[in-house]
């Protein structure tokens, strides 16, 4: 028999809120997370905005920015579950973490040395701070957690491929219990691919609207807590949501293009394992980035799966408030659903003005909405064509 | 749970010491070395000037010369690897099977000169004259996405970053997706690619010195693993059963016994150990001294060999290599070089195989050889 998995702790670090509850009182008061970018100079770059951390101070040292915002997100987390830092358990709890560009900041720190002055002036002590597998080990030696560790740097949807294996690990009674999430640094290598590949608005994300412009670049990090229900039980936690299960699917098509058929497969998957149908979702968290190919697709692929269903499903973007967090985005988007079935409020879709035929869905406009919530499903798209839908709900 | 059984019936191989599964192991066998001179940049302000790199890679030969233009390294090493594993067990994805078909790639480079040249071309010729083709090309995944263009694998698309065991992690991901019932045919295995990003990379940091530091290697290994009875009724040919699985941070024992117990084996029963080890002594030691307190008395007596003086440290990819390597010791029924001990073998049917390096993440896989029901 499989086991119920379900989620017992939150942590986020964002551009609107650090920790659950000022991310929660930001998100349904629609507030927007955008500035204009500090990390570097902008100045030769088509556009200047995105989604950056303020006032985020880590005492972690030697390692690079990505693991100290995971690190805090999973402290954030463990406190939130009501679970001490010595607590034996830790010893067995594992860590999957997704991400995009990895400790991208170290690498471009690297790339600057040796532009300017050459391959002598690449600082040794950097260099082990790189390579992606650190964000997982760093969290694991921080908080002493020597559980199964991994990172699925599976591009934008990465969080929802983490939080889907570490439900599977346990699940399967590998393990009791995971912290798994996302997360991403702000990064020149992204903000440079995404200005030349024209997919950059200049100032705000408009999800779903007639004269979006695209997405920001943004970063972030948040972490779950996942436990057997037996645990969760077993030691009073307070349980925000279970897992009922996810879905996968490669669309198989085309490297940046996102596609609907990929997305519907990924619903669909999520839906039959979930074993909830269409019409029981009561809000849909969409990965709803703001380009204008983004959110035609994957409205096409709501429509195709709902059907008229699709005109009443609640369907909501907050990537309008923090831009795209990259790897860190469907794990912080997961947090908002725990806390959206939690609550029964829904977030809204901020900086909505002008319908679009093509996007033909309530998103929520602008406005928190009061409602019901039961059932939550998030989706999530990334480069390579990668789709991963996670399904939430209420215990 | 009644546990599915899960085996190999197709490999590919892209190495220095041969391209495909035959000339790997025949050099292998053989202990022909890839190790040389390199050749990729100029050498000559480094103390190390030698590693496995691959010098008789033509994809275009593999995969045909259509669409490879804006690919770099890493993902022809992984689409190369991939078509040579699909031929190699005669299954063809269709669009009748290929939802049915994900891949899952163990690689924590990822393509790093794609990733640094990039960005380098921002800093020194600007902004607005970076090729906007090759951004996809820096995103970690991109190996395993491409492949899955190329060969229109739909079931999933994963890629796994440990550090030295992610091939057996990508191996068992795809292992819990066939026993979960994802998919129905999974490919899985490992890249890395030599470049002077990472040569500088562990040079600057010491792993690499002319005496006793690691000689860095390149390749890419995929496997296909289907569900024993699929592969029965398609009288595939099976290379060998997975029947055990570990892992843990920084400690081999502990993974090499998580995956005896998965396997429902005693460390009596393991004929063969493929090793971990590199030219790094201190790592070689430890994991000798793993194999001492697990086995104890019977250590002597279980030959242990690593295939990585051959090919070099190749991280991420190495463990997809060494399954490789001891698929051919079931089949030949002796142990590949080079040799660690002086235990001999009287007859190879469960092996060990342990992807670890001086840090990180360990993992362990015992494999065996497929006897029916």
């Amino acid at each position: 028999m499989y086991k119920r998995v379900v989620i017992t702790g939150l942590g986020v670090v964002s551009s609107i809120g650090i920790g659950k509850d000022d991310f929660w009182k930001a998100l349904t008061a629609g507030t927007s997370g955008i500035s204009k970018v500090s990390s570097f100079d902008t100045s030769e770059y088509p556009t200047h905005y995105g989604g950056e951390v303020k006032g985020f101070n880590s005492e972690a040292k030697n390692m690079g920015r990505a693991s100290q915002l995971a690190i805090a997100s999973a402290k954030l987390a463990l406190s939130d579950a009501g679970i001490k830092l010595d607590n034996p358990g830790l010893a067995e709890t594992g860590v999957v973490i997704g991400t995009t560009m990895g400790e991208s900041q170290v690498l471009e720190k690297l790339n600057d040395a040796w532009v300017k002055k050459g391959t002598e002036a690449i600082d040794p002590a950097l260099i082990p701070q790189y390579p992606c597998n650190v964000l997982s080990l760093n969290v694991a030696k921080e908080l002493k957690l020597n559980g199964p560790n991994l990172v699925i740097p599976n591009a934008c949807a990465a969080g929802n491929y983490a939080i889907g294996y570490a439900y599977d690990l346990i699940r399967m009674a590998r393990v009791d219990t995971m912290l798994a999430g996302g997360t991403d640094a702000f990064s020149r290598i992204a903000f440079i691919g995404f200005n030349r590949l024209l997919a950059v608005a200049p100032e705000k994300c408009q999800p779903f609207d007639k004269n979006r412009k695209g997405m920001l670049v943004a970063e972030g990090s948040a972490m779950i807590l996942i436990e057997t229900l037996e645990a969760a039980l077993k030691r009073g936690a307070q349980i925000y949501a279970e897992i009922l299960g996810y879905g996968l699917s490669c669309d198989a098509h085309h490297m940046t293009a996102p596609f609907s058929e990929g997305i519907e497969e990924a619903i669909e998957k999520a839906l039959k394992q979930s074993k909830i149908p269409p019409e029981r979702i009561d809000y849909f968290s969409a990965h709803g980035t703001g380009t204008p190919a983004n959110d035609r697709e994957e409205c096409g692929a709501i429509k195709k799966v709902f059907g008229d269903y699709s005109k009443k499903l609640p369907v909501s973007s907050i990537k309008s408030m923090l831009g795209h967090t990259m790897g860190a985005a469907s794990a912080i988007e997961a947090v908002a659903c725990a806390l959206s079935v939690k609550n029964d409020i829904i977030p809204p879709t901020i900086n909505f003005q002008t319908p679009d035929p093509e996007c033909n869905i309530d998103c929520v406009p602008n406005v928190a909405r009061a409602a019901r919530v039961d059932v939550a499903l998030n989706s999530a798209s990334a480069f390579g064509g990668n789709n991963a839908c996670l399904v939430l709900k209420k215990f | 749970m009644d546990k599915k059984r899960i085996v190999i019936t197709g490999l590919g191989i892209i190495s220095s010491v041969g391209i495909g599964k035959e000339a790997f192991t025949e050099n292998i066998f053989k202990g022909i070395s890839g190790i040389k001179p390199i050749t990729s940049f100029d050498t000559a302000p480094f103390k190390v000037k030698d590693a496995g790199e691959i010098s008789n890679f033509a994809p275009e030969a593999i995969l045909g010369p259509k669409g490879l233009r804006t690919l770099d390294r890493s993902i022809k090493l992984v689409a190369s690897s991939a078509k040579l594993a699909l031929d190699d067990s005669g299954l063809e994805i269709t669009e009748a099977n290929s939802r049915d078909t994900g891949i899952a790639i163990g690689t924590t480079f990822g393509s790093l000169s794609s990733i640094c040249d990039f960005d380098k071309e921002a800093l020194t010729e600007g902004v607005r004259y970076v090729n906007p083709a090759l951004f996809p090309n820096t995103v970690i995944n991109s190996p395993a996405s491409q492949a899955s263009i190329k060969f229109n694998i739909k079931g999933f698309n994963i890629t796994v970053s440990s550090g030295f065991s992610a091939s057996l992690d990508a191996l068992n991901y795809a292992l819990d997706a066939l026993r979960n019932d994802r998919v129905k045919i999974a490919l899985c295995g490992g890249v890395e690619e030599f470049c002077i990003q990472e040569f500088l990379g562990f040079y600057k940091a010491g792993c690499l010195t002319d005496t006793r530091g690691i000689v860095l290697g390149e390749g890419a290994g995929i496997l296909i693993l289907e569900e024993l009875n699929a592969a029965l009724a398609r009288k595939a040919k099976i290379y060998a059963e997975l029947l055990g699985f570990g892992s843990a941070i920084q400690d081999l024992k502990k993974s090499m016994q998580l995956s005896l117990e998965e396997a429902l084996l005693t460390p009596e029963k393991i004929d063969y150990i493929s090793s971990a080890a590199n030219s790094a002594e201190e790592f070689g030691v430890s994991e000798a001294k793993a194999i001492e307190e697990l086995f104890g008395e019977k250590a002597k007596t279980i030959p242990v060999s690593s295939i990585k003086p051959l090919v070099g440290e190749l991280f991420s990819a190495s463990g997809s290599l060494q399954v490789t390597a001891a698929i051919s010791a079931l089949e030949k029924q002796a142990v590949p070089p080079i040799l660690l001990n002086q235990a001999k073998a009287s007859k190879i049917e469960n092996i060990l195989i342990n992807a670890a390096g001086k840090t990180g993440s360990n993992s362990s896989l015992i494999i065996s050889k497929f006897k029916g029901y």
